[in-house]
């Protein structure tokens, strides 16, 4: 009973593992055009004795009529040079391409496959041995070594599937041993390795699963060469007398003067054939490859249209603010996609010198929200509702020239991972500079070097360090490099997205201190983002707490910390170890926070909320105002000491 | 209550040095880096040791040479009075049993193709545990609920990509406890989640000692987020333990001035509480070039002369609090 239960199942696994892949399959349609075309080729091979009007190599009879017979009822594609039907041997030679195709690159992709795997995986001598064995095979040209082979041996159709499959693997085993090489680095194959999985279970259960795709990419693409290198060969006359393939009808025509005769057709219709399976495996190859090469997986959907329907004559609550955001919502529209509602409803206002940090858990839209104050969302995220003040002007309704006058000189980014930030080729001196040319193409070439050395300094790196290259710097030297960077133009904004969260608790420490003494000389405005609530409480002014999009709560630092009102905040704080309390143990708040493109009824928070009654499931709650600007989104204020 | 329980593992001297890369093709000088440098630790059944440092001390590198991961060049591996420092592949597959993993990113550390259910039985097919299919369900279903994975049925045919962060550290942590080990290390479980479910993680943690007995080796660079439940803090800086004690003591008696900076800087979750941090210059230092005398003087805020000269032996402080100072006095 258990048994069948369990086998049920997988099989009931396996079946939505292919409905998946049949789903995303059917949406390429580069990949369908080319499965339909090889369908029909495969069709007329297997039923070539049914399709065909005459039988192959019927010429019993041959008169010198019969010879270059243009189309007609009779021969649709007319007659070749023995008074054969080409249609006839046109979809019987399918059968012999098809067949070249599949077996030689079955014998490519086992050899090419079993190359890559062992020498990415097993590494060392294994892989010097045979990637420079495959180095050489790349390094002799092909077709010729195809030529001399095939030339010396018997001209059977197996020994050319043979000679074609032995050299035809070289490009799989490369490909392989790179994604084996991939897979092998990740966590889980260490993982397997701790809970003391042997080699080839590892390979056969957690490498060539991911190995696959690649080799099943690589297996269409080797059919169509195998197929291309078989017509070559019968082209040039090696080809396998006894099979009529498509290079031999084309040898035969070519030979035998049916360019002189004016029988195009005897040349065009196996041209024809080749190009249509090469083609269509070509296609079908892409179509896999965007299915099952998951790189490639998010540059498919397409940006829908945005709804924007904005209020016109919005103007600025706060004049002394240096940026005034009022009520911004950001929804990503997909096309076909129910639109993620990333951000909705949020203000804020940045003073001169202030910090304000901005806090949330992942996908709670705070990189969303920051993005969008530049306007530097990805093409599906569309400014839906709300304005953007700076220096009395909408950021929203900017075009691109205008917000170039702002992005960077007025108000710069600092990214979280500043690696992948900095170009590894050049040094960070250089890049400084190039920064502050950008923006102000009219600074003096010979004060560059003095104003890099100036900033660089600024963020506490030395001069002499200014011509190195990232790499040569750690992670808290390069996220200050970055700071630098940021600060080329003398912006009045930095907005600092997670600065800090890849690095250490001293370099983060040290990272807090640079960016508070900044902003205390250069009376700078910082907006920190962070998940970390225990980072903000240490150098803030404000801070606005996110969830699932919208404001949770806003308020001055140390009515957060110390009088929240939102069940949200207080059980975040609850969730924090207190080194004051050590043996206090830590609760956590249940469930998960909200997918934004699946947001629950009523309040976004009320699915996890402690507190929460029957209208949190329904109505969302507004933003309630409390005294010194406290905002509170949460039902329990009603009632309470609302305004 | 940690020192009447039994010793199950015992570390002594423990050194792991990889071959640096060359600085130029034409150096014949062969450089080391220093990652584990002499390392002396005893684990007690059931207990919860933090192991602290900055990236670059050689606390993950701890935690692959106790898995049997990494080979060590110097020093000897004691679980339960059975030396493992070096073993064959076979002796090293049963111990696996024994001592399991955690990872820190349970993004990676879950292949992507297998279903939850395949994930958890796994370890169970490697090892040959279980008669048939039946017992192997129940153990995995016994694990998922352990690991708070309720109810198990739930799971088990979903793929790792349709789980959260959180859920899916619970398989992580499933699957080790598939094979009824021990000692759990830890490699940074938390610091990839969310602030609000890493309590969850480490709750399950704490749990998992008290009812299955398990020891946990816990390693992070955030001394803050296992205050509450490690019975022990050892603190790394280059390689070494420079201070090892109870949490209590640790936390509020550290001898060490690194251990005291580490303190200083975790950041406190109240403004009313902003304290005087004392944040090092610099960073750890290059371990293929470590500092003479002892290994922490270029960045310690009190360092005299003799620092300089003289690596500072373990000193004890209390029964149960050592470290390496000599400075700090035991007045203080």
């Amino acid at each position: 009973m258990q048994t069948t239960l369990q086998s049920d199942s997988t099989q009931n696994e396996t079946t939505k593992r292919t409905e998946t892949f049949v789903q995303t399959f059917s949406k390429s349609h580069t990949g369908l055009v080319g499965f339909w075309m090889l369908v029909i080729v495969v069709v007329a091979a297997v039923f070539a004795p049914w399709i065909t009007p005459y039988e192959q190599s019927s010429s019993t009879s041959v008169g010198v009529e019969d010879i270059y017979q243009p189309p007609s009822v009779d021969h649709w594609f007319g007659t070749d040079d023995a008074g054969q039907d080409v249609f006839t041997n046109f979809i019987f030679g399918s059968r012999v391409s098809l067949t070249v195709g599949f077996f030689a690159a079955f014998i490519s992709i086992m050899i090419g496959g079993l190359v890559g795997l062992i020498a990415g995986f097993f590494g060392g001598r294994w892989e010097n041995t045979l990637m420079r064995f495959t180095d050489i095979m790349l390094v002799i040209p092909e077709l010729p070594l195809l030529v001399v082979i095939v030339a010396l041996t018997q001209p059977s159709l197996s020994n050319i599937i043979l000679v074609i499959g032995l050299l035809g693997w070289t490009t799989t085993a490369r490909v392989v041993r790179s994604q084996t090489l991939a897979v092998k680095s990740r966590k889980f194959v260490l993982r397997a390795r701790a809970i003391g999985a042997g080699k080839f279970h590892i390979l056969r259960r957690h490498i060539l699963p991911l190995v696959m795709p690649i080799l099943v990419i690589q297996a269409v693409l080797s059919i169509s060469l195998a197929i291309l290198n078989e017509s070559t060969l019968s082209f040039i006359g090696l080809g396998d007398p006894a099979a009529l393939s498509w290079g031999q009808m084309l040898n035969f025509a070519f030979g035998r003067g049916a360019m002189s005769a004016g029988a195009w057709w005897a040349l065009v219709v196996p041209g024809f054939g080749i190009v249509w399976v090469v083609l269509s495996l070509t296609l079908l190859g892409q179509g896999l490859e965007q299915v099952l090469n998951p790189r490639l997986d998010t540059h498919h959907l397409m940006p829908g249209k945005p709804a924007i329907q904005k209020e016109a004559g919005a103007k600025p609550h706060h004049p002394d603010a240096v940026l005034e955001v009022q009520n911004l919502s950001i929804h990503y529209v997909n096309e076909g996609k129910k639109p993620a509602r990333a951000v909705e409803n949020i203000s804020l206002t940045l003073r001169q010198g202030e910090l304000l940090g901005l806090v949330g858990e992942s996908g709670c839209g705070k990189t969303t929200l920051m993005l969008a104050l530049l306007k530097l969302l990805p093409a599906a995220g569309q400014i839906v509702n709300g304005n953007i003040f700076y220096d009395g002007k909408d950021l929203a309704a900017m075009n691109e020239a205008e917000l170039n006058q702002v992005r960077w000189s007025r108000i710069s980014i600092v990214f979280q991972g500043a690696m992948n930030a900095l170009n590894p080729v050049r040094t960070v001196g250089d890049q400084i500079a190039e920064a502050i040319l950008q923006h102000d193409p009219s600074f003096a070439k010979d004060k560059i070097p003095a104003r890099v050395s100036e900033l660089l300094e600024l963020v506490g790196i030395t001069s002499e360090q200014r011509d190195h290259y990232p790499h040569q710097y750690s992670g808290g030297m390069r996220q200050r490099a970055m700071i630098a960077m940021a600060l080329a133009c003398e912006p009045q904004i930095i907005i600092a997205d997670e600065p800090t969260t890849a690095l250490d608790v001293m370099i983060q420490a040290q990272i807090l201190e640079l960016l508070d003494s900044l902003r205390k000389k250069l009376g700078l405005s910082v907006i920190f983002v962070t998940h970390d609530l225990g980072v903000v409480a240490e150098l803030c002014d404000h801070v606005l707490v996110m969830y699932g999009g919208v404001t949770a709560e806003y308020a001055g630092v140390d009515v957060v910390y110390n009088d929240p009102k939102h069940p949200y905040t207080q059980e975040l704080l609850k969730a924090f170890p207190d080194l004051t309390k050590p043996k206090k143990k830590l609760s956590s708040i249940p469930g998960y926070p909200p997918r934004l493109d699946n947001l629950p009824a009523g309040c976004r928070f009320a699915p996890r909320c402690p507190r929460a009654f029957a209208p949190c499931h329904i109505t969302e709650p507004k933003l309630y105002t409390l005294k010194d600007n406290h905002a509170v989104s949460c039902h329990l204020i009603e009632g309470a000491n609302a305004n | 209550m940690p020192t009447k329980l039994e010793k199950i593992l015992e570390v002594q001297g423990l050194k792991k040095y990889f071959n640096a890369p060359r600085t130029s093709l034409f150096s014949r000088e062969e450089l080391h880096v220093h990652a584990v440098d002499g390392v002396n630790l005893t684990l007690r059944r059931s207990e919860v040791i933090a192991l602290v440092g900055e990236s670059g001390c050689g606390k993950s590198t701890l935690g692959l040479l106790l898995m049997g991961l990494e080979e060590p060049t110097d020093g000897s591996i004691i679980f339960e009075g059975q030396d493992i420092t070096h073993l064959n592949d076979h002796e090293r597959k049963s111990l696996r049993r024994k001592i399991q993993m955690v990872f820190q990113d349970p993004y990676e550390s879950l292949n992507p193709t297998q279903t939850i259910g395949e994930i958890i039985t796994e370890p169970l097919i490697v090892h040959g545990i279980g008669v048939n299919e039946q017992e192997r369900h129940e153990r995995v279903v016994k694990a998922m609920e352990d690991a708070g994975l309720k109810p198990a049925d739930v799971y088990l045919n979903r793929y790792p990509h349709e789980l959260s962060g959180g859920q899916r550290q619970r398989v992580v942590i499933a699957a080790a406890l598939v094979l009824e080990p021990e000692i759990l290390v830890a490699d940074e479980p938390v610091s990839m989640l969310d602030v609000s479910i890493r309590a969850e993680v480490i709750n399950l943690l704490a749990e998992l000692r008290i009812t299955r007995q398990i020891a946990v080796i816990f390693i992070t660079h955030d001394l803050g987020s296992v205050g509450f439940f490690a019975d022990r803090v050892a603190v790394m800086y280059l390689g070494r333990i420079v201070e090892i004690g109870t949490m209590l003591e640790v936390l509020e008696k550290p001898k060490h001035p690194y251990t005291r900076a580490l303190l200083s800087v975790i950041p406190v979750p109240n403004p009313r509480l902003r304290h005087e941090r004392i944040i090092l210059k610099g960073e750890t230092p290059n371990p293929i070039n470590i500092p003479g005398g002892c290994r922490f003087h270029p960045r310690c805020p009190i360092a005299v002369d003799v620092c300089k000269i003289s690596d500072p032996p373990m000193r004890d402080f209390s029964k149960m609090h050592q470290s390496a100072c000599l400075l700090s006095d035991d007045s203080k």
